[in-house]
Parts: C-alpha cells; structure tokens; sequence
C-alpha cells in the first residue's frame, strides 16, 4: 500500500500513483494500542480489574471497618443489618470490609509474585536458550524436575516450612511459578536465534550482544508481557488455594481463599453472603487478567500481520 | 472418434459439433476477509473439451487458482462463488444437490495441489488414502481396493508399488509424493483433471518426469487436464490452448501455438517481454527487460474499465471506462488496442533466443577477468562438512553431510557469476561461505586477495564490508519491528560508519539507487509488497559500498512482471557501482540472462563452469544439459522439448555421497572409471568429467582424459 | 523407537534424580533441622542432638544424600510419628484411592472434551464455539473448592440427590461400593479437566482443518463428516496424547483440593493433614512418591503417542 513518487529513476520501476488515500503512518506501540482497544473482553477485563483493585485499596478510605477485634455481639449477621452491608462473619468481623482487606492481599499477592515468577523465568530461560548446549539441557532438566511436583504440593510443602506471611507468600508462589515462563522464554530465544534477520544482522559484521539488545529482546517481549498477564491471573488462583487450604497469611489478616474456606462451615446454614462474594471476587479478578492478557496478544501479534 | 483425434484437431480449429466437458459461464467468486470482501474472480468464462489440455496461466493474484478451486468446490472459509454457471457435462454444478455435486467431484473429476508434503495424509498409509475414493463412491471391498490401488501406483510410475503401498508420506520423495497424489486423483477414472501448480515445488528435472506422467496419463486415460501455473514455458510445452487471467478475469484465450506465435492482449505481450528468455541475445549484451511498471489491482476495490489498463503502454482514455468482454472466436482476448496481426514482426517482438545445440557458439565477449587482475572472490577447494545429529540423548553425531565437496571458481571485478543447481546440490552453502556466515571446513575463501578464514575480530568485521548478502525472502531477513530507516541503518551503525547526518544521507543515496520514495522510511516491513521488500533488501546490501554482492535466489519468489523490475534494477546498479555478483539460482533461464559465467552444482560439486553463453548453448557436463533440456521455455520448440537427457532416478542422500563421479549414479553416459573423481579441466569454459559431451569451443578436440 | 525408548526412560530417570535432590533439600532447609520438626517444639537440645545423630543428620551432605537414596531404593520413605506408622504404608493405603479418583475424572474429561473441542473446532467463531469457550474460561477462572462448593450447595441441600461428603472407605473396593458419593468429587475435578482438554482438542483440530490434506480429502469428495472424524480428529488426537501426560501434575493438585473439600480418603488428603500439622516425614514422602508417579504418567503418555503416531515411529533423517 505505500506510494512512489513518480520522479524515480529509468530503470526502477514506479509503483501506483497516489491517488488512494494514504493511511497516516502509525508507530508499532499505538498501532497496537488500537488493536487493544478494539477488543470488548480485554476493555473490560481491564475495567473491572480497577474496579475491584479499586474497591480493595480505596474502599477502606471511605468505608471504615475494624478488621483486628472480634465483635461476638453482631455474629453472622445477614446483608442489611446494623449497617453491615454484606453482613457479618463467625466472629463479628465486617464482611465488606473483610472483602476489600482480603482483595488487597489477592492482588498484591498476585501482582507480586507473578512478576517476580515473570522476571526470574526469564531470565533463567533466556540464559538457557541462548547459550545453548550441555547448559542448556542442564538449566532445563531442573525445569523439568520441579515441574514434575504438583504446584499445590510444592506450594505446601514449603508453605509448612516457613512462617507464612505475605513476602513469604509472594516467595513461594513464585518458586513455582517461574517454571512457566522459563520454558517460553528458552523456546523464544532458540526460535529467534536461528532467525534469517539475525543471519543478515551477522553478516553485515553484527555481533551476538547486538542480536540480543536489537532483535531478540524487542520481538521476545510482547510474548513475555502476555505471559506475565497469565502468571499474575494464576498466582491469584494460587493464594486463593493456599489460604482455602489454611497454609496461607494468618488471621486477622484476611484473603478471599482463606474467607471461604471460614465460610465452609457455613454451607448448611444459609449464611450465604460469606460464600459468594469472596468466590465471586476470585473469579471475575481472574477473568479480568485473563481478558487483559488475550487483548494484549492480539495487539503484540497483529503488527506482525503481513499488509 | 476416440478422444486422441478429437484433442489433435483443436489446433487445425475443427470443434465444430464437440460439446465442451467443462464450461465455466460469467463465474463469480468472492472471498471475504476482515479487510473487506475480495472479488477474486469477476465474469470468467472458460471451456474446457474433453481430452485437452488447458493450460490457465497468471500470476499471482490473477485468479488461476481460485478458479480451480472453485470448479472443485474447495474454496478457503470466507469463499463463495456469487455468480455464474459452472456447467460440467452439460449439468451446472452450481443447481444440483450437495451430495451429488460431491460424488461428481469426487469421481468424474480429480484435483493435485502444488505442494505433495503437505496435500497427503501423514498419518495414512499410501495405499490407504489413493483406495479411498473407490471405498467411499464405488463401494469396492478393501482387498480389491488394494489392488487397485497397487495397480494405479504402477501406471503413475512408482517402482515397487506393493511395497510402496504400506509406506507413509514421509518415507517417500518429492516427486514420488507427488506421483501419489496423481494416482489418488486417477484411481476413479475421472474424466477430468485438475492440476494447480503440480511441479512448482519441485526440482527442475523432476518437473519434466511429472509433466510427462501427466501427459502420458491424459492419452492413456482419455482425459481432459487443466493445468494452472504461472510458468509460461511449462504451458508452452504442455498445453494445447492457453488461457491468460489477470487480475481475476480472463483476458486472452487462443491455441498455445497461436498465443506464442502472436499473442494479442498487451498485458500477454508485456509477460512474454519480461520474461528473462526473450532478452537473451546471442552476442553482445543482452537487452534490457521489459518490466511491467506498477503492482496488479486491489481486488477488494470497485474497478471498472479494463483492469490492465494503469500498467499498459497502449492505455487510452477509452480503455478505463469501457467495459470489456473477449472477443469471439478460436483466439479470444479482451483488449481495445490489441497487438496487430501483421506478418511482419512488430518491434517489441523479441528474438527467438533458442538455438540448436549443435551450433558452435559465438566467442563470448565478456570473457574471464584478464590474469592480471585481482578477482574480488576467489575460492579454492572450499569444503564444508555438517555434522548429522543422532537422536540419542546426548545427540552423538551419526555421520557427516557433505554440503560442499572442493569447489574452486574466481569472480571478478563486475562480472555477475552464476551459481546454478537443484536443491540439495550446495549452492546456498557456497553463499554462505562466502559471505562468512559460516566456516569452512577446508579450503580458501580470498576476497581481494587476502583469506577471509584467517581473518578474526575487527579484522574480519571490516571484511563484511566487502561481501554482502541479499535474500530470497527478504521479509524474512528484516526484523519485523523495526521501521526500514532503523533496517537500513543497521550496517552503517555496526560498521560504525560516519555520524548521523552521514547516515541519513547514505540512506537518501540508497533510496534513489534503488528507486523508492522518503516515504518507506517510516513504514514496517509487512507494509511492503515482494517486490518492494526486495528492493530494500538490495538497498541493505549496497549501504557499505561493496564489491560482490551474494545474491541467494533474490527474484526466485517473485512473479515474472516484478522480478523483470528487480533484474533491471540490479543490472543497472552493477553497472554503475562497478558490483561484482554471485547470484545463485535454481533457475537456468534468470541465471543465462544475468551471468556472464555460469558454474553448475550437483551434490556439493562443481561439475561445470565457465562462460554463460557457452555452458548454456555448448553444455560439457551430462548433467547440465540434463537441466538445460529440462527448462520449459515458451518458443514450442517441440524436438528440444521431448528429446535431450532425461535423467532418471533420485538424488542421493548427502550423507552418503556416491564415490568418485557423483552423478554417475543417474547419469546415462556413467561407466567403470567415472568410480574415480574427474578433475575438473579445461581453460575457460571447464568440465568435471570422463566423458564431456562436446570439446572447448575453439579448441582442438581433444581426448579428455587425466591430463587438464 | 527402542533408542526413543531408551532416551525417554533416561530423561525420566535424571528428571527423578533432580526431585529427590529438591526434595533432600527441603529437608535441611528446615529451620531447626528436620530434628525439630518431628519432635517437635518441646524437645529438649539433647533429644535433637541424639535425634540428629541417629538419623545422621550431622554427617556431610554427600554422605547424607548418598544414605538418603539408598533409603528411597529399599523402599524407606521414613517414619511420621504422628501417625505412628511407616510413610509408606500411610502412602500405600491412600494412593490407590487417589488413583481411582485421578482416573474416573480423566476418563470422564476425555469422553466429554473430545466431542465438545470439535464441536468447537467445526464451528470456530460462531456461537456454539463462543458459548463453550466463555463456560471453559469460567471453569477456569473458578477456584476448584469453590466449584465443588456449589456443587455441594446444588446436589446436596437444594436437590438433595447426591451425599456431600465422598465414600470413607478404607479400600478401593470399599470405595468404589458407594458411587454416589463418588459422583461429586469426580465431577468437580473433572469439570476443569473438562475445559482444558476440550481447548486442546479444538486448538489441535483447528491447526489440523487449515492443513492441505484436509483440502484434498475434500477434493476426494468425502463428506464433511469423514473428513472431520477420519482425517482431522485422528491427526489431532495424536499429539494429545503427549499432551494429556503433562497435564498430570495439574490434576494431582486439583485431586489434592477435592479430597480436601470432600474429605475423601486419599494421599492429597493426607498431605494436607500432614501441612497442617507439619508432619513433614510425610510431606516429603508423598511429595517424591507423587512426582515419581507424575513423570511416569508423563512417560507412558510420550511413549504411547510416539508407537501410534506414525510421524514419530518411523522418523529418520529424511532429506
């Protein structure tokens, strides 16, 4: 679709004249940016991800609880009364506030640890790939191992080691996580090392350092970004997991897992409202991740879409 | 009348009383994308008469293809025919009920794809997939259903067809793969055959077996075959009428005699010009291509008038407006200012390029570069051995490949040097190396002189100055996220050469040289057509100014119209920049037109080098005139097209090279001595053979035995 | 495809290795010493010392590893002295149970995936595919123990067809006496089995319909339903197999929850008793038996993909 000027020289053929309208020449990052925008599911992933974080962070400026002493007069009470909105759990805390306090464990949780897995992964794997060889089948094989460990066992077994508490939390789940990424980044970087741009790069005297900074981390970051969205929307699953499990952050401190599983003694007394909100959260703050994590595929694939 | 007879009076015009086996009337096909909805064809209208060879040529984006799929039913998701008849033994396909339209084309027609790996079953034995038709439509038990399809095997030519029949796809050849498919499509008899491009991914001389089954196959069968393709030699040779498409209309129909004879419609005229044959002279330079200026159509757009029309040089006003339909008749075509038929030759008819090859050729007169002169690249017993990985887990090495095997030429100052072979012979390795992308495992590579293998650190960085590399896919060579000023500044910022503003200007020269606008600068790679991007590539090399330029296979994926544009272009450059060239090619025909000397290459050898027009027209080596006959070229020069050597037999494995003579495995002239390696001897015009066709030109003929 | 074999099993082997190493690790990554944790707090320095000293803990690392293997190679995962029984034989009773609740819920994902994913496939982006894609991205997206939750809520309290709590039996046999308590935890595990197989299927089937020997399947003129089923599906199925082996790691944890949930007596439950109360004998033990019996699972499904595939079986170095 680009447009010659018709002045060039004999010989070199002119292409069509200018008489369609010429599209107004994009960079790769707005061009993206638009791609993102077009995409329903991934606008409102990303809408309801600030809503809930949000709710969490801010909700509690406006909307005071007392999340630390046990209140024995106002037990299981039902959404409405005394001012409670969602009610109250088996020892009188706020449920709405428990929500918001636990959401902010979730996310940053979360978010933490699924950059951190992001970060340590690839690394781990960029090394591997591309430096190849016994190193790499060394670094991978150790890849496979832990792997090979259930994630919630590994989880648990180490959960049961240390004295759990958010950093902590944030450790172990990335321990687990990093494994992800490390696959998709060794395989990206054995992929773009034997790309025919890196040969041309070669042969005009280019170095491999060269070929790393200018060819295979820019092409390589769009698959990694997308992949930390992925990382994040499973670490939250994780801490879920762990808290319902009991292996997460002590009470008071409170997590959505950590809330239903409280709330597992309730299934037969109808105390609904402890059930539902927290499972509820877990799944729409997944989803959202999930939605942001396939619209920004298609805006890092599309640029790469021929005409 | 049996069906031989009928085919052979279509060139007197006789068809009177014979009712077309296929008609396609005013046919429409859409194909809707995310960008909009592409008319892929608009108002073809073709017919086919039993027994025939159609032969539908375009290039890409004309619409062959698409109307092949639509006559099979097998357009992509978001395709559609809108409009139109397609009257098959006189009942419209298009009218009749899912199911029986699917047995028809399962039985009464038969379909072979253009790449054999990927159109068979991996998963399916052989016989298998060829019996499956007569299972499903003819209700044939398996055991004869084996049987017959043992027996189709052997009349598609496939040795050992009741051993071949358990294989699957992968364990077969190319051309074996693709004979399968012809006998998947046969095994029901149908009346008529599809073929879309049968040989394009094929080695040339596999080409000439395949197009000959088909042949064969059509008289033994009495059927009718429309060939699609885009090479106009193959149709020249194979066809008994032509159809010409663009841009999804037809534009010229007539008898394949006729059409080379005189062709009428501009735009066949033009595609005859451009092609790399009809500029070939005998002595002195060769003419310059007639490139076919501009791009084909966007399909999605409304257009009207004559579609040719912004690219022809006879376009008047009249032509856009006017809507056009072919013209009655047995030579058909749809132009306002067709070529005339006058007896005369017109100027812009090309010279007939072929001669016999018995003639003693001219004296070339762009001769090897004078002793005295320093060649740019010289090398000398290059070798290069690959390892062979095992599966084992620690990958031991399971033998070595014998990529390249002691190759020895010289290339000089502007001269173009013309690597030629079939896939798999080394050629592209010999590039490589040449360019230092990778090691040798023997032998020199001399640039100017000094070896490039004891070269090392900043040393051997200048030397990339010297030697770059252009691509075949030039797409593929550009990092898809970076903008083309960032892609064509890349050598000047390794090489560290000047400052910005230098920078910037050099990129402003290179854009002129190659003819692209300021604009380019700002776009992304995928925003380019073919040509376009071959383009920049070029630009890339030029940008450190130097003196060979290694092309691998630079036109070979573009259509006939944009590759005249970029030949010219790199011609025009070599001689301005004084630019020697390797330019590397499966395809002789490019190659005769561009080098001044050819080296040809099999399984890693040099078996023949010297001056092009003498290696072309006076070929020493058997194999090379193997390849020369194998070339379709579009003057029907029946006796060259079926006689000549024809090579039999398959290429063998790279790991396992035969000793001595490596072609003595397929060759007809092989005896007891070619066991020994022939050096390679003679003067300018050299040969690696016990017994060379023909003597040196100008030479006395002498006995070519051990002595140079 | 005996040197596959012999490459596979040997890949397998130092995949093992590495875990044991892991989990060697742990151990003396626990603060106090593994003394600590299994006498616990109120053990005096002496008893920890003696403690050590018995089990060798003050040897050096090599030797303790080289003790600690041979220890695994007959068959002494170590003794929980809060069960008061060898880790093996807790193990031995509840794997087997384990197992059945792993294979019930896979056999019933892949009945279910299978036609669900070429629904999808043979219907890419219309609504049939759209509806099943959002149910397996919810599926996804919903915690297991929240899944099973309402389950629990839907067939035990508002239908009250199905027992909420699973078969307490001691063997298989017991275990398998009760289905309809079975019935839940299978499914709840299956469900999310259910959406990540059924996106490979479609994913394989999609990749596999774009392919040119679909189109000259077509051109044979089959119907559309031979070219789905005895074309594409085949060729699909194959590489998902491998897949369903990597995929074991994942269910096990998944299995972990639904005992947990339903209070089903098998080895995740045990490990997440033996969390609880830091019985970490038991924690390592169950920790390499069940990553032993993941890379086997993982083993088994390569090698079976490699004999029936026959792109894999007769691969050799073809130009």
């Amino acid at each position: 679709m680009s447009t010659l000027s018709p002045t060039v020289r004999p010989g070199a053929a002119p292409d069509q004249p200018a008489d369609e309208a010429e599209a107004p020449v994009r960079g790769l990052w707005r061009q993206g940016l638009a791609v993102f925008c077009e995409n329903r599911l991934a606008l409102v992933g990303l809408g309801l991800f600030v809503l809930l974080a949000g709710i969490c962070f801010l909700g509690p400026l406006f909307y005071h609880t007392d999340q630390v002493h046990t209140d024995l007069t106002a037990v299981h009470l039902a959404p409405g009364q005394q001012g409670h909105p969602l009610g109250t759990d088996g020892v009188g805390y706020d449920q709405l506030g428990r929500l918001m306090l636990g959401g902010q464990t979730s996310i940053i949780v979360g978010l933490a640890a699924g950059i951190l897995a992001t970060a340590v992964g690839t690394l781990w794997g960029a090394v591997a790939g591309f430096v190849g060889g016994w190193v790499d089948a060394a670094m991978m094989r150790v890849v496979d191992a832990m792997m090979s460990i259930p994630s919630l066992f590994l989880f648990m077994l180490l959960a049961a080691i240390v004295t759990p508490s958010v950093p902590m939390l944030i450790l172990i789940i990335g321990a687990f996580a990093w494994l992800g990424p490390a696959r998709l980044v060794r395989g990206e970087a054995l992929t773009l090392r034997s790309r025919e741009y890196v040969q041309a790069m070669r042969a005009m005297g280019g170095t491999g350092g060269r070929a790393v900074r200018r060819h295979i981390v820019p092409n390589a970051i769009g698959t990694v970004t997308v992949n930390a969205t992925f990382q994040v929307a499973d670490a939250i699953l994780y801490v879920a997991y762990l808290s319902f499990l009991g292996l997460g952050v002590p009470p008071p401190a409170a997590n959505w897992g950590g809330m239903l599983s409280d709330g597992l003694a309730d299934t037969y007394s109808g105390h609904w409202w402890l059930l539902y909100p927290p499972g509820i959260a877990i799944i729409l703050i997944v989803l959202a991740f999930n939605f942001i994590g396939d619209g920004l595929r298609d805006a890092f694939e599309v640029r790469l879409r021929r005409r | 009348m049996s069906e031989s007879t009928v085919r052979r009076s279509f060139a007197a015009g006789d068809t009177a009383g014979v009712s077309p086996l296929l008609e396609l009337r005013d046919l429409d096909t859409d194909i809707a994308l995310r960008r909009g909805t592409v008319h892929a064809l608009d108002g073809v209208s073709l017919e086919v008469l039993p027994g025939e060879t159609l032969g539908v040529v375009g290039e890409s984006g004309s619409g062959k293809t698409m109307t092949a799929l639509s006559i099979m039913g097998l357009l992509p998701p978001g395709g559609r025919v809108s409009g139109g008849q397609i009257l098959f033994e006189g009942r419209d396909l298009r009218s009749m009920p899912a199911d029986e339209v699917r047995r028809i084309r399962g039985v009464r027609m038969g379909m072979v794809f253009q790449d054999p790996l990927t159109s068979l079953n991996p998963t399916m034995r052989i016989g298998v997939q060829v019996a499956e038709p007569l299972r499903v439509h003819e209700k044939v038990g398996r055991a004869e259903a084996r049987e017959r399809a043992i027996d189709i095997l052997r009349r598609v030519g496939m040795p050992r067809p009741e051993q071949i029949v358990d294989n699957y796809p992968h364990e077969l050849s190319g051309g074996m793969r693709q004979r399968v498919a012809i006998a998947m499509a046969l095994v029901c008899s149908p009346r008529l055959l599809i073929a879309d491009e049968p040989t394009t991914a094929l080695d040339v001389t596999t080409q000439r077996q395949i197009l000959e089954l088909i042949d064969d196959l059509r008289e033994e069968f009495g059927m009718a075959v429309i060939l699609v393709t885009h090479d106009l030699g193959v149709i020249a040779g194979r066809a008994d009428r032509v159809a010409v498409m663009y841009a999804g209309r037809v534009v010229e129909t007539a008898a394949t005699g006729t059409l080379f004879r005189s062709p009428r419609h501009r735009y066949t005229e033009a595609l005859m010009e451009a092609l790399p044959e009809s500029a070939i002279r005998e002595t002195g330079e060769h003419a310059q291509l007639y490139s076919i200026p501009g791009l084909p159509p966007d399909l999605s757009r409304p257009l009207t008038g004559c579609r040719f029309a912004p690219r022809c040089r006879h376009v008047t006003d009249e032509c856009r407006t006017t809507e056009l339909t072919l013209s009655a008749g047995e030579h058909q075509h749809a132009c306002l200012h067709p070529v005339p038929t006058a007896p005369a030759a017109p100027a812009t008819r090309p010279a007939p390029a072929r001669i016999e090859p018995a003639l003693p050729p001219a004296v070339p007169t762009t001769g090897p570069a004078e002793p005295a002169i320093t060649p740019v690249l010289s090398v000398r017993a290059l070798v290069k051995n690959y390892a062979a990985h095992g599966r084992g887990l620690l990958r031991r090495t399971a033998g070595e490949v014998s990529a390249v095997a002691g190759v020895s030429f010289d290339v000089g100052p502007g001269e173009t040097f013309g690597l030629v072979g079939e896939s798999g012979c080394g050629k592209s390795t010999v590039g490589r190396l040449a360019v230092g992308l990778e090691r040798p495992t023997a032998g020199q590579i001399m640039l100017d002189g000094t070896d490039i293998a004891g070269l090392a650190g900043r040393e051997r960085r200048r030397m990339h100055r010297q030697v770059q590399l252009m691509f075949q896919d030039s797409y593929a060579a550009m990092n898809p996220r970076m903008r083309v000023d960032a892609i064509l500044a890349e050598p000047l910022e390794i090489q560290k050469v000047g400052d910005g503003a230098a920078r910037r200007a050099r990129i402003a020269t290179l854009l002129d040289q190659v003819g692209l606008s300021r604009r380019v600068l700002e776009r992304y790679p995928h925003e380019f057509s073919g040509g376009q991007l071959q383009r920049i590539g070029l630009a890339r090399s030029l940008a450190l100014q130097p003196r060979l330029i290694v092309g691998d296979e630079p036109v070979s994926a573009l259509d006939v119209s944009i590759q005249a544009q970029v030949l010219n272009l790199m011609r025009d450059l070599q001689r301005e920049l004084g630019l020697a060239y390797v330019f590397i090619s499966h395809d002789l025909s490019v190659v005769d037109y561009m080098a001044d000397r050819i080296g040809v290459m099999y399984l890693g050898k040099l078996v023949e080098v010297g001056p092009a027009r003498d290696v072309v027209r006076a070929a020493r080596h058997p194999y090379t005139q193997a390849l020369i006959d194998a070339v379709p070229s579009i003057t029907p020069n029946a006796a060259t097209a079926r006689g000549g050597i024809t090579i039999q037999g398959e290429l063998p494995s790279a790991l396992n090279p035969p000793t001595g003579c490596r072609f003595r495995t397929r060759c007809p002239l092989a005896q007891e001595i070619c066991e020994t390696e022939p050096p390679l001897a003679g003067d300018t015009h050299q040969v690696a053979c016990h017994f060379p066709l023909r003597p040196e030109s100008g030479k006395a003929p002498t006995r070519v035995g051990a002595a140079a | 495809m005996v040197r596959y074999l012999i490459t596979r099993l040997g890949q397998a082997l130092v995949v093992v290795v590495i875990v044991t190493v892991i989990a060697f690790l742990i151990l003396h990554l626990l603060p106090g010493g593994a003394a600590r944790a299994t006498l616990g707090k109120e053990a005096t320095l002496e008893q920890l010392a003696a403690f050590n000293h018995e089990m060798g803990y003050d040897r050096p690392w090599i030797q303790q590893y080289g003790m600690y293997v041979q220890r695994l190679l007959h068959g002494d995962l170590g003794y929980s002295y809060q069960l008061n029984q060898t880790v093996v034989e807790a193990i031995s009773q509840r794997l087997p149970k384990t197992m059945v609740l792993s294979l019930l819920s896979t056999l019933l994902a892949i009945v279910l995936a299978i036609p669900l994913g070429v629904i999808q496939a043979v219907r890419r982006n219309r609504w049939p595919d759209y509806a099943i894609t959002s149910l397996s991205l919810l599926a996804y997206a919903t915690p297991i123990f929240f899944m099973g939750l309402m389950m629990i809520i839907l067939f035990s309290q508002v239908w009250p067809i199905l027992p909420p709590e699973a078969p307490q039996g001691f063997t298989v046999a017991e275990v398998l006496a009760d289905p309809a308590g079975l019935v839940l935890p299978t499914v709840t595990l299956a469900i999310v089995t259910i959406a990540v197989y059924s996106r490979y299927v479609r994913s394989a089937m999609v990749d596999n319909l774009n392919e040119n020997y679909v189109r000259t399947a077509r051109s044979k003129g089959l119907s559309e339903r031979r070219v789905v089923l005895r074309h594409t599906l085949r060729n699909g199925l194959f590489p998902i197999i491998a897949l369903l082996g990597m995929y074991l790691p994942a269910l096990f944890s998944g299995a972990l929850v639904v005992e947990s949930l339903f209070n089903f007596p098998g080895m995740g439950q045990l490990f997440w008793q033996a969390a609880l109360k830091r019985d970490f004998p038991i924690l390592l033990g169950v920790t390499v038996i069940i990553s032993i019996a993941t890379v086997l699972g993982a083993l088994v499904a390569d090698l079976l993909y490699a004999a029936v595939d026959p792109r894999v079986r007769l691969r050799r170095s073809t130009t």
